[in-house]
């Protein structure tokens, strides 16, 4: 434990959005305070108390990915992890080698809707015409009802197949599952796998949708997402007073890793280092975090305590902020119990106001939103927000984007099933002043 | 810091026992609980076999019924071991003694190995469809008054984790790994990751899985991996695997952490390894090249020497390439040692996302009791399988040090590397 740590540089980034389908038009839709939430067009959702989200816009995998043959064993989902990985990779202007392939490792956080509902629905007309499965006849035509390629894209590693596949990664691999935790763990995990020497590149990030018929249904009936259905674009308003759920969105944010030393010494442009994270569990409801702040204090605590950098040094908190009542407020009271009286002039936003809430996916793109926060110098804004919650009175950055220097960026995840993760990153400037 | 990251507690539910006594009892007599699939009555089901829990009662499993309404058969498997493991390794009772408990409940970490959602998650939903004929408007419509509000919570694939933290109230890092099978071995490695990084004391380690729902015994049947015949590692006529349930859970300490509150300590995590052979979905490469890499990479990790290796637990789920693939590969890494193979899911079935901790739990045993089990549905030894000292017979170690290994869809392959009394 004498030589010096390993330091990860963050040289590649890609993104599919609500509000973009690459990093550019993501970025310039974020500057612009854009909403990414619409009326559902995917399928007639007339029938469902919520019709309103954030999806993907006129995506096209075969403009990212040129070969076809892999394609049909993906889900949407993991289509937009393709096209998201493709862009960083290309942007980081590196690929795995016959030589270093067993050095690239993988790491992404991914969705649970791994199920089509085209399928359901083809099994419920061939095996449960009155709602109850007929067993003979299962057992009769189950395993003729199949495709292989189908059974295949089922599998809840087929996206992790195909990003091995493509990129013929054949080091670390994991796939993380903790809700809306599983992208930030992602990247965390990434960070430590570099660190521990087991992998020198790692391609990470997050990917998931939701936003179909049996996923809708499910927040539905959990009374989790906003309702506005006559008014999409103000629906998601974190940290708003008359704040009412969540939106969902959907989409891939990837990151190409790599040590910092052979990412310097090739000559690769770093957009900052991930510098630590934080994770912890809250251990108080599936849904929710308490008011306190229990749970998320200890994973911005951690991610602070692993980077090495104090609370004075934070710039900017990308927030989880996903616009339900108990989240803002938890995620403030958190930000209040660590910061103590630094919390009031940090600048704070939550992107999911303008692209919703990518689930599985959403602490990958925001730190992707974080990395390009640093490289521009500029926050991005809290849009919707203009009924000030009594409680949430924090700096939400609800007037526009906030050009400003950002050395040192926080990004919150909390998920469902309590799982929470805080990731620092670190501008190159101080990351190479810490170096000397 | 010691990189040194102890077991100071275990248990477990196969098909063969409902913990970890009686499943080691059950194996080292040979015994298999593999049977036809209870819910498929006499109805002719071309693959019909399956290692399920026998005389599930989730009331027996779990103490907590409001608990029972919000979780499903697979969460009970793991909640149930998550309370084996931590009853055994009297954690709860050290807190108690404790003047500060929150530093503890901070430092602990909950690592899961997740089967994910599953087929019969989505049946729920098959009411609502009934008359909807493609219509998406007025399936959503009927949705909201048959499925129950709660469907969402009942199927996430973080369930376990997120109720194991709530009773126990363990508030550490955790992750929760979808990687079919090798996601129990996964969680075992991620664990130690944490342990050894410094950011926890102790971890919960568990992984489960109710592999053989009906859906999925037609669908694995359809792309060739089941036998309806029987699990039979390393045959000649082997010609599938079969599915299977279970739950295994491991507490996993720093060796500071397990002195320091006088445990015991029943066995030590050396090292441990995750390769990925990119070759797509279902596929696996035949030369076995993805599980020589591991096992090099996880004694790599533990720094210790291919010639120290006392015995093998090899993936061996019974289809033709895996393991003539894995064969091949202990014949590159060991040579011609006689170092003893041995394998379990012949008996408890193939648990896919349980199965690293369960098989993890199997030789922890067999290197503290000295015995290697043999494989009683081993028959012939398979020609393309040569060169491996596997055995229907039992056997001894040839040290307290074993290997355990693992395989799953995605070309993932997983080695942990173990020893007995730390």
């Amino acid at each position: 434990m004498t030589a010096a740590p390993r330091r990860v540089a963050i040289t590649g980034l890609g993104m599919v959005t609500p509000l973009g389908n690459d990093v550019a038009s993501t970025w310039k839709a974020l500057l612009a305070g854009e909403s990414g939430v619409r009326e559902i067009a995917g399928f007639d959702a007339s029938g469902f108390p919520t019709r309103i989200a954030a999806e993907v816009k006129g995506f096209d995998v075969r403009s990212a990915i040129e070969e076809r043959k892999s394609l049909k064993y993906a889900t949407s989902f993991s289509l937009f992890a393709l096209a998201a990985a493709e862009e960083a990779v290309r942007d980081a202007g590196i690929r795995p080698t016959a030589a270093t392939a067993e050095r690239w490792g993988l790491v992404s956080g991914s969705g649970m809707m791994t199920q089509e509902f085209g399928f359901l629905e083809r099994f419920q007309r061939r095996f449960a015409p009155q709602g109850e499965i007929d067993v003979a006849k299962l057992g009769a035509e189950g395993d003729r009802f199949i495709a292989p390629t189908e059974f295949a894209r089922h599998r809840a590693v087929a996206g992790q197949a195909l990003l091995h596949e493509r990129f013929g990664i054949r080091g670390y691999s994991a796939n993380l599952h903790t809700a809306c935790a599983s992208g930030g763990q992602a990247l965390g995990l990434a960070m430590r796998v570099i660190r521990s020497g087991q992998s020198d590149v790692v391609l990470a990030g997050g990917y998931d949708t939701m936003i179909n018929p049996i996923g809708l249904a499910g927040f539905c009936l959990l009374g989790a997402i906003s309702t506005d259905n006559d008014r999409p674009t103000q629906a998601s308003r974190p940290f708003d007073l008359t704040r009412n759920g969540f939106v969902l969105g959907e989409g891939a944010g990837f990151m190409v890793l790599e040590e910092w030393q052979s990412a310097t010494k090739r000559g690769a442009k770093i957009y900052g280092e991930l510098a630590g994270e934080g994770n912890s569990l809250s251990s108080y409801r599936i849904t929710d975090s308490p008011p306190s702040g229990d749970g998320p204090i200890q994973a911005i605590r951690g991610a602070l305590e692993d980077a090495g950098e104090s609370v004075e040094a934070i710039d900017y908190v990308n927030a989880h902020g996903t616009s339900t009542p108990m989240n803002d407020l938890s995620e403030t009271n958190a930000i209040k119990a660590v910061f103590g009286a630094r919390a009031a002039d940090l600048a704070i936003s939550s992107t999911k106001s303008q692209m919703g809430h990518l689930i599985a996916a959403a602490g990958a793109v925001e730190g992707v939103i974080c990395a390009l926060a640093i490289e521009h110098a500029t926050a991005p804004m809290t849009i919707n927000l203009r009924t000030p919650d009594p409680e949430c009175d924090l700096d939400y950055i609800p007037e526009g984007c906030r050009p400003m220097t950002i050395d040192v960026a926080l990004s919150n995840s909390f998920g469902f099933g309590g799982s929470n993760s805080c990731l620092v990153l670190r501008s190159p400037r101080r990351a190479e002043r810490l170096e000397d | 810091m010691s990189r040194g990251v102890v077991i100071t507690g275990f248990g477990c539910l196969t098909a063969v026992g409902a913990d970890a006594d009686v499943t080691w009892e059950a194996i080292l007599a040979g015994r298999t609980g593999i049977r036809h699939a209870a819910d498929l009555g006499d109805f002719d089901f071309p693959y019909r076999l399956a290692g399920e829990i026998k005389d599930y009662n989730p009331r027996e499993l779990i103490a907590d019924r409001k608990l029972l309404k919000v979780i499903t058969r697979q969460d009970v498997f793991g909640l149930n071991a998550v309370t084996q493991a931590i009853d055994h390794s009297k954690i709860i009772e050290h807190r108690t003694s404790l003047a500060d408990s929150v530093s503890f409940d901070d430092r602990t970490g909950v690592f899961v190995g997740s089967p994910a959602t599953k087929y019969s998650h989505q049946h729920d939903f098959l009411a609502a469809l009934v008359g909807t004929t493609g219509d998406v408007a007025s399936f959503g419509a009927r949705a909201m008054e048959v499925v129950h509000p709660m469907w969402l919570l009942r199927s996430l694939p973080n369930n376990v984790l997120a109720y194991a933290g709530i009773r126990y109230g363990f508030k550490g890092a955790n992750e929760n790994i979808t990687a079919h099978g090798i996601s129990g071995a996964q969680a075992i490695a991620e664990a130690c990751r944490y342990l050894r990084d410094g950011v926890i004391d102790r971890a919960v380690v568990v992984g489960y899985d109710s592999a053989s729902e009906l859906e999925a015994l037609a669908y694995y049947g359809s792309v060739g991996l089941l036998s309806s015949e029987g699990l039979r590692p390393f045959d000649q006529r082997r010609d599938g695997t079969v599915l299977g349930e279970g739950a295994g859970a491991l507490i996993l300490e720093t060796r500071r952490a397990a002195e320091s509150r006088g445990a015991t300590v029943y066995g030590e995590v050396l090292g441990s390894s995750v390769t990925s052979e990119a070759v797509g979905v279902l596929a696996v490469r035949e030369d076995g090249e993805g599980v020589s890499r591991a096992i090099r990479l996880a004694l790599d990790d533990a720094g210790t020497a291919v010639g120290e290796v006392g015995m093998i637990s090899a993936h061996a789920n019974g289809t033709r390439v895996s393991d003539a693939g894995e064969a091949r590969a202990f014949r590159e890494v060991f040579g011609d040692a006689t170092v003893p193979v041995t394998a379990f899911k012949w008996s408890t079935g193939h648990t896919v996302a349980a199965s690293g901790v369960i098989e993890s739990i199997l030789t922890l045993l067999c290197l503290t009791e000295a015995r290697v089990p043999g494989i009683a549905t081993l028959e012939r030894l398979s020609t393309d399988c040569h060169g491996i000292n596997v055995s229907a017979e039992e056997q001894k170690p040839a040290s307290a040090l074993g290997v355990v290994v693992t395989r799953g869809f995605a070309g993932l392959n997983s080695c942990i590397v173990l020893s007995a009394n730390g």
